[in-house]
């Protein structure tokens, strides 16, 4: 067995950690010192050990003494020494911590004590290592402790000349020894309150500079300061000791120890505000230190700000550690905020007032004596008084007394009298405009805190609120008709940009008003202002919204909607909480627009209706009414729903507002009268709105999760009065509906209820327009009707959908009768009613419509009463077969009947495509049509990855390249299939699988990419190909096609540099879809065109020379008198042209483009005189690009 | 470059006081009321299969917003002011249009640009300086970096002229005589010092 003296020699040659742990471990565990029950003479050959460098090393010093030199040997001993001392030290640290006797450990403790004393070279770091593990055994006496802190004290001066992480063990041996409890009472006895040991301590310590150290540092003086009580000599020392660091900052270090600025600075504060012993030496020096002026920065003020505040939130008994200092703080902090310009500071300064506010009031269990926070108030009010009639200062006073008032409820209650009181007066005799719009705002403020304090009042004391309840409220009662109702009157006349910002101010003064509560002696909430001061308020705001309609478009020029947009703000705080309010306006409103003439508005008059309609609906929807107590009870009883009630009732009550008469139903052509869209378009809003407001009071997953009953609401319309709403809005004559008037405000039962309104509504426009006897429904009215029943219906879930019918209501349009007859009511627009529900409608609610022969199945195969054409009937019947076709669920296999019906339906749009590239039944123009149709509900099927669609694909494949005219038709709208489209969107429950467009891509296009080149297949074959990859390319995104760029590079330079045999239109779009193409690969994987550059670029000049000299000979034909083609894609062709040169210079390395330079240059100069100006843009975009290289 | 600031307090203009095309246009709503617009009135038809079909048919206000886009509009005053107002001025950190150096009533297109030309006709821009001082030493920078920011952009077949505006500059006459001086255009360019003023004035001009 190896003895320890071999361990020891070992441990002293190592220079490997993990080998000297092994020692260590062997010596600490392997059979010896646990063992042996750490055995007295066990214990003496493990600490003989090292003797040998020992007792070289005391020889050694006295010789170094005496002749004062150190040589290598000298050197290399007091390694060796320190490594001994380190194999006992971490011998120590792997002893088990209940080995060591009490005497054993005190043996140890001094020696290793005595390395403090005696060997300052090589001993510290493992004497103080040992320390810290001797502090930790088990048989540790408090009285050991004492004696360290004494040993360690004796190394003096030297204790600098130690490493940093020495100095660390030191630290935190100090630390531990200082958090003991029974070390700190023994310290206690045997110094008492002179505390010499700090004194000791101070000294060694002082001047140390490493961040970690410090930190360690900090926390042992905030530790000395809150637990000892030292006498007010050493609380000055230590202070000084800290405030040296004051204050404090890091250098940027070439090994960062992790420790920021942020840490140290909170260090320091924590000393700072340790004790309120510091107090009368804290406060006096922090202030000393801010009032140096300019001569600190903004981080330096908010730091000292910052501690000031830390100091006064931790100091206990303010009586005596805050109150003699509150003068001299606020005396040097006022200036900070009245004549301040940095936020930062100005901030902290309000914090460091307010936490003196809130100490002097108390904690949330005691409060302390009021008259020390009514002197505060006094002084600060003292020294703001004046400035409040100062214009210049009006604004920062405020800022000060508002902040020192609201600090806690006791000080608003005390003092908020005296400083509404002084606020009037200066409002009687204001200095300018903005004089009064800063009292306003300061007014503003006050109540907007008080509203705050009313909120919070359970938080606090429980005197709070019985202070809150027993508030006077004679200053507040009177601000309306003494304060608010002057300023309106005086500058509403003449509104001009000054007096504008403070009718601003007034109004948002009026909103915050009426949002202000009272508490009663029983301490119910009731509104603070009368029920006839909101009524006022309400028609001031009304005259200020209505003000559009009644003037002329002469007499109310400016365009600026601030007042107006300020006050539908203030107008919705003030009817959610006076609820009669909203009938009021409403009613008025209606009244306004009823007294003009709807049926030939000018454009003034259109906008002063729609902004006034809108703003309507805003007002009533966009929140939810609370419920609250006023002097008298409101005229109708409280519902949450009452204004969508109103909302609704007024509007429907409105439509139509202008029918001119003989003007047939659904003439596109006429003039539309939009009074009756704008009608429709706030109902739509006010729905949106509303939506949105149950959003947001009830989030989002209480509105899905809750899932309906079996009820048949359509079944319970049916049992009500055509003019429920009329009759809900009024009140009183109907037995009410009980759900409606019962339900809280917050239970989400709110949105339901919605729900069921909407959908009432819906179901009364549905039937009013299908009935055919209305003059209003124009196309646009229409659409807007259906938007409204997709909104609706989208937001019911699956089951309500189901027992409500609503799939057949899409067709019968809630109509008692069956689904309409087509044969005998041509007028189809209305088709754009079953849209909207469709649109809404959830796969699993439509199971029904896709019988065999059923209603899908006819809608998506009726090829007949297309009307004349171009119409945009076949768009509407488009945008049904999409939804339809996507919104089969689909049975559990391909072979039942439903399935079938999709089957049915694609193979029949498939004959219609064989045909019509086979015979000459179907003309071009009437096959443009049905193909729109075709496209949507392959797409529709598509988008769900329907099996049944890749039996189609040979057929589109074989018509892409029949010779017939319509090929071109089908290859040209290919992309239809993969393209984004609003209809397919996952909002609206459409089945969209996550892949499709790979799945379509790989089976549409991707097979095409040979035969679509000329060489492998006859031109024109090759061309309609062409055109249909990339028609299909184009509207995928990069990620779908990037495997195969090789073959569709090589495609699209065929492309841009041929002139195909297509028809005009058609070419055009195949050269848009490769450009775009083109510019996408470019911005994404840019190397896989490099090797291209010269083709695609001289194919990229011709095609702009092809559209550039189209358009100059369209231009001649112009000037003969020719009608104007569209000739967007022409457009389009130049502006990506541009768009593609000029992003190749931002993608390339200058050598690859040397060549061009020169060409690109004069022709994107040529370009840039584009007779549109978009491509202009885009050419000078492109000539910055290129002019960056050099030639 | 030290030097002395000519004028210390010229007159700035805010930018919402330059011309611009976009007024006499309807600004567009932007109360609180006005979150779901792009809903509620839409131009489009919700439904539109193709580009072309997807106005409402009866509009009267549709003035071809959508295709305004790409609406022919050839090059006028207002467009040379947008190209060149927003070249910074020497010394304030301003533009010139901001200074009002640059006005679009001092900027003349011949033949007028509404008359439809030969794209390869020649037409001329007339551009008038007004120093904010009259003895403006950094005149002549000034209408080079103008001189310079027209020819990089406008197509070859417009000729720039670049002048002071008669009566606003002490020495006129001489200034014009060098801004007009092809060659001693070109050689004020090979100057470095000078390329890289000019080339600090343009950077804040966007496109």
């Amino acid at each position: 067995m190896a003895s320890f003296k071999d361990w020891a020699l070992q441990y002293v040659l190592s220079d490997n950690e993990s080998a000297q742990r092994v020692i260590v471990e062997k010596a600490a565990k392997g059979k010896q010192i646990e063992s042996s029950r750490a055995n007295s003479t066990v214990l003496g050959n493990w600490a003989a050990s090292v003797h040998q460098w020992l007792s070289t090393a005391s020889a050694k010093d006295e010789d170094l003494v005496d002749d004062g030199e150190e040589g290598d040997d000298g050197s290399g001993d007091i390694i060796a020494r320190a490594k001994a001392l380190g194999f006992l030290a971490g011998t120590l640290e792997e002893l088990d911590q209940s080995t060591l006797k009490t005497d054993q450990v005190r043996f140890l403790v001094g020696f290793f004590g005595s390395m403090f004393s005696y060997d300052h070279k090589a001993g510290i770091t493992a004497a103080a290592k040992a320390l810290r593990q001797l502090y930790s055994m088990k048989n540790f006496k408090p009285d050991m402790g004492v004696k360290m802190v004494d040993d360690v004290c004796k190394i003096k001066e030297d204790f600098r000349l130690q490493t940093a992480s020495t100095r660390f063990e030191i630290y935190e041996l100090f630390l531990s020894l200082l958090q003991d409890e029974s070390v700190n009472s023994e310290l206690q006895h045997k110094y008492g309150s002179s505390q010499g040991f700090v004194v000791d301590l101070l000294q060694i310590c002082q001047a140390e500079r490493d961040p970690k150290n410090l930190m360690v540092w900090f926390k042992i003086l905030a530790g000395i300061l809150a637990n000892y009580s030292p006498s007010t000599e050493v609380t000055e020392e230590i202070f000084k000791a800290f405030s040296v660091y004051f204050p404090i900052s890091v250098r940027a270090s070439a090994a960062p120890t992790g420790i920021t600025a942020e840490d140290l600075k909170g260090a320091v504060r924590s000393c700072f505000s340790a004790h309120q012993r510091l107090a009368p030496i804290a406060f006096p020096f922090l202030i000393q230190k801010l009032d140096q002026g300019d001569a600190i920065t903004v981080a330096v003020k908010v730091d000292i700000l910052r501690t000031i505040k830390a100091c006064i939130d931790s100091y206990d008994h303010p009586q005596t550690s805050i109150v003699p200092y509150i003068e001299k703080i606020w005396n040097s902090l006022k200036y900070e905020v009245r004549n301040g310009e940095v936020k930062e500071t100005i901030d902290a300064t309000l914090d460091v007032l307010r936490a003196v506010a809130q100490k002097l009031d108390g904690t949330k269990t005691t409060k302390l004596d009021p008259s020390m926070l009514k002197n505060y108030f006094d002084l600060v009010f003292k020294d703001c008084r004046d400035d409040l009639s100062n214009p210049t200062y009006t604004k920062q006073a405020g800022l000060l007394l508002v902040t020192v008032i609201t600090a806690n409820v006791r000080a608003f209650v005390l003092e908020s009298a005296t400083l509404i009181d002084c606020i009037r007066q200066n409002l009687r005799q204001p200095k300018s405009s903005t004089h009064t719009r800063d009292l306003i705002l300061l007014l503003n403020s006050l109540l907007k805190a008080r509203q705050e304090l009313i909120t919070n009042r359970t938080q606090g004391h429980p005197e709070d609120e019985q202070q809150l309840r027993s508030e006077s409220r004679a200053h507040l009662d009177s601000l309306f008709h003494d304060v608010y109702l002057p300023i309106w009157v005086d500058k509403a006349s003449e509104p001009d940009s000054e007096t504008v910002d403070v009718l601003r101010k007034v109004i948002q003064g009026l909103a915050l008003l009426v949002r202000q509560q009272v508490l009663g002696s029983d301490g119910e909430a009731s509104l603070l202002c009368s029920r006839a001061v909101c009524s006022e308020i309400c028609s001031l705001l009304t005259q200020s919204l209505i003000k559009g309609l009644a003037l002329s478009s002469n007499d109310n020029a400016t365009t600026d909607t601030a007042l107006e947009d300020e006050a539908v703000l203030a107008f919705r705080t003030v009817v959610m909480r006076y609820t009669d309010g909203y009938a009021e306006f409403a009613t008025r409103a209606a009244a306004e627009i009823r007294k003009r003439d709807w049926g030939t508005p000018s454009g003034y008059s259109l906008n002063a209706l729609r902004d006034l309609l809108s703003r309507l609906a805003f007002i009533g929807c966009s929140e939810i009414p609370v419920r609250i107590a006023t002097d008298r009870p409101p005229q109708t009883p409280f519902s949450p729903l009452q204004h969508f009630i109103t909302l609704t009732a007024t509007l429907l009550g409105l439509f139509p507002l202008s029918s001119p008469p003989g003007s047939a139903r659904f003439a596109s052509s006429s003039k539309e009268p939009l009074a009756n869209c704008y009608i429709i378009s706030a109902l739509h809003g006010g729905m949106l709105h509303f939506c949105d407001a149950c959003g947001s009071k009830y989030t989002q997953e209480v509105l899905v999760t809750y899932s309906g009953s079996e009820t048949n609401w359509i079944e319970e319309f049916n049992s009500l009065p055509e003019d429920w709403l009329q009759q809900l809005r009024q009140g009183g004559r109907v037995p009410k509906d009980r759900t409606l008037c019962s339900v809280a405000e917050d239970d989400p039962e709110v949105y339901r209820q919605f729900l069921r309104l909407s959908l009432f509504i819906v179901r009364n426009l549905y039937r009013a327009a299908s009935a055919g006897t209305q003059v209003p429904w124009s196309e646009r009215v229409l659409a807007q009707v259906s938007s409204i029943a997709a909104l609706v219906v989208r937001a019911i879930d699956e089951k309500l959908q189901v027992s409500c019918g609503l799939a057949a209501a899409a067709f019968s349009f809630f109509q008692p009768t069956e689904a309409w007859d087509k044969e005998k009511d041509p007028v189809q627009l209305k088709e754009l009613l079953t849209v909207g529900i469709l649109e809404g409608l959830w796969p699993g609610a439509m199971v029904d419509l896709y019988q065999p022969g059923g209603l899908a199945e006819g809608f998506m195969c009726d090829t007949a009463h297309l009307g004349p054409i171009p119409s945009r009937l076949s768009e509407i019947r488009a945008a049904i077969g999409a939804i339809l076709a996507n919104k089969h669920k689909g049975g559990p296999s391909t072979s039942d009947p439903q399935s079938e019906t999709i089957k049915r339906v694609l193979d029949f749009w498939g004959n219609q495509m064989k045909i019509a590239t086979t015979s000459n039944d179907i003309d071009t123009t009437t096959f443009g049509e049905l193909n729109k149709i075709s496209m949507y509900i392959l797409a529709g099927a598509t988008a769900r990855q329907d099996k049944n669609v890749l039996g189609l694909v040979p057929v589109l494949h074989a018509a892409i390249r029949s010779q017939h005219q319509n090929g071109e038709i089908i290859a040209q709208s290919l992309g239809i299939l993969v393209k984004d489209n609003d209809l397919l969107s996952t909002e609206n429950h459409a089945v969209v699988k996550r892949f499709y467009k790979q799945w379509a891509y790989n089976y549409l296009a991707k097979p095409l990419y040979e035969l679509a080149l000329p060489t492998k297949t006859e031109a024109w074959q090759a061309a309609r190909y062409s055109t249909a990859v990339l028609s299909v390319v184009s509207n995928c995104p990069f990620k779908v096609y990037e495997d195969d760029l090789e073959p569709l590079i090589r495609l699209l330079i065929t492309t841009l540099n041929n002139r195909f045999n297509l028809s005009r239109q058609v070419s055009l779009v195949h050269r848009v879809s490769a450009l775009e193409t083109l510019v996408e690969i470019l911005m994404n994987e840019p190397d896989s065109i490099k090797g291209h550059l010269k083709a695609i670029i001289s194919g990229a000049v011709n095609v702009h020379q092809d559209a550039s000299q189209e358009r100059e000979e369209k231009f001649k034909d112009l000037v003969k008198g020719a009608p104007r083609n569209n000739d967007l894609h022409l457009v389009m062709c130049r502006r990506l042209v541009l768009q593609l040169l000029g992003g190749i210079p931002t993608k390339f390395e200058e050598r690859h483009l040397l060549p061009y330079t020169l060409q690109m240059k004069r022709m994107l100069a040529t370009a840039s005189g584009d007779p549109v100006r978009e491509v202009r843009k885009t050419a000078l975009l492109a000539r910055e690009t290129w002019a960056k290289i050099a030639v | 470059m030290s030097r002395e600031i000519q004028n210390e307090n010229p007159t700035i203009l805010n930018v919402s006081q330059l011309p611009s095309r976009r007024q006499g246009k309807a600004t567009p709503r932007n109360g609180p009321d006005s979150k779901y617009d792009n809903i509620l009135f839409s131009k489009h038809w919700p439904w539109g299969v193709s580009k072309t079909s997807s106005f409402w048919p009866s509009d009267e206000e549709d003035d071809g917003e959508g295709d305004d886009e790409y609406a022919e509009e050839p090059i006028d005053e207002q467009e040379i002011f947008d190209l060149i107002s927003t070249i910074s001025d020497p010394e304030h950190p301003h533009t010139l249009g901001q200074l009002s150096v640059v006005r679009l009533a001092d900027i003349h297109i011949t033949p007028f640009p509404t008359e439809r030309l030969d794209p390869q006709s020649l037409r001329t821009v007339l551009v008038e300086l007004t120093p904010t001082i009259n003895h403006c030493s950094l005149a002549t920078v000034i209408g080079l970096a103008v001189r310079v920011r027209l020819e990089r952009v406008l197509p070859p077949s417009y000729r720039v002229d670049v002048r002071m505006k008669d009566g606003s500059h002490a020495q006129d006459d001489q200034v014009n005589k060098q801004l007009a001086d092809k060659e001693r255009v070109a050689a004020a360019l090979e100057n470095d010092t000078l390329k890289g003023m000019i080339d600090t004035m343009l950077k804040t001009c966007v496109y």
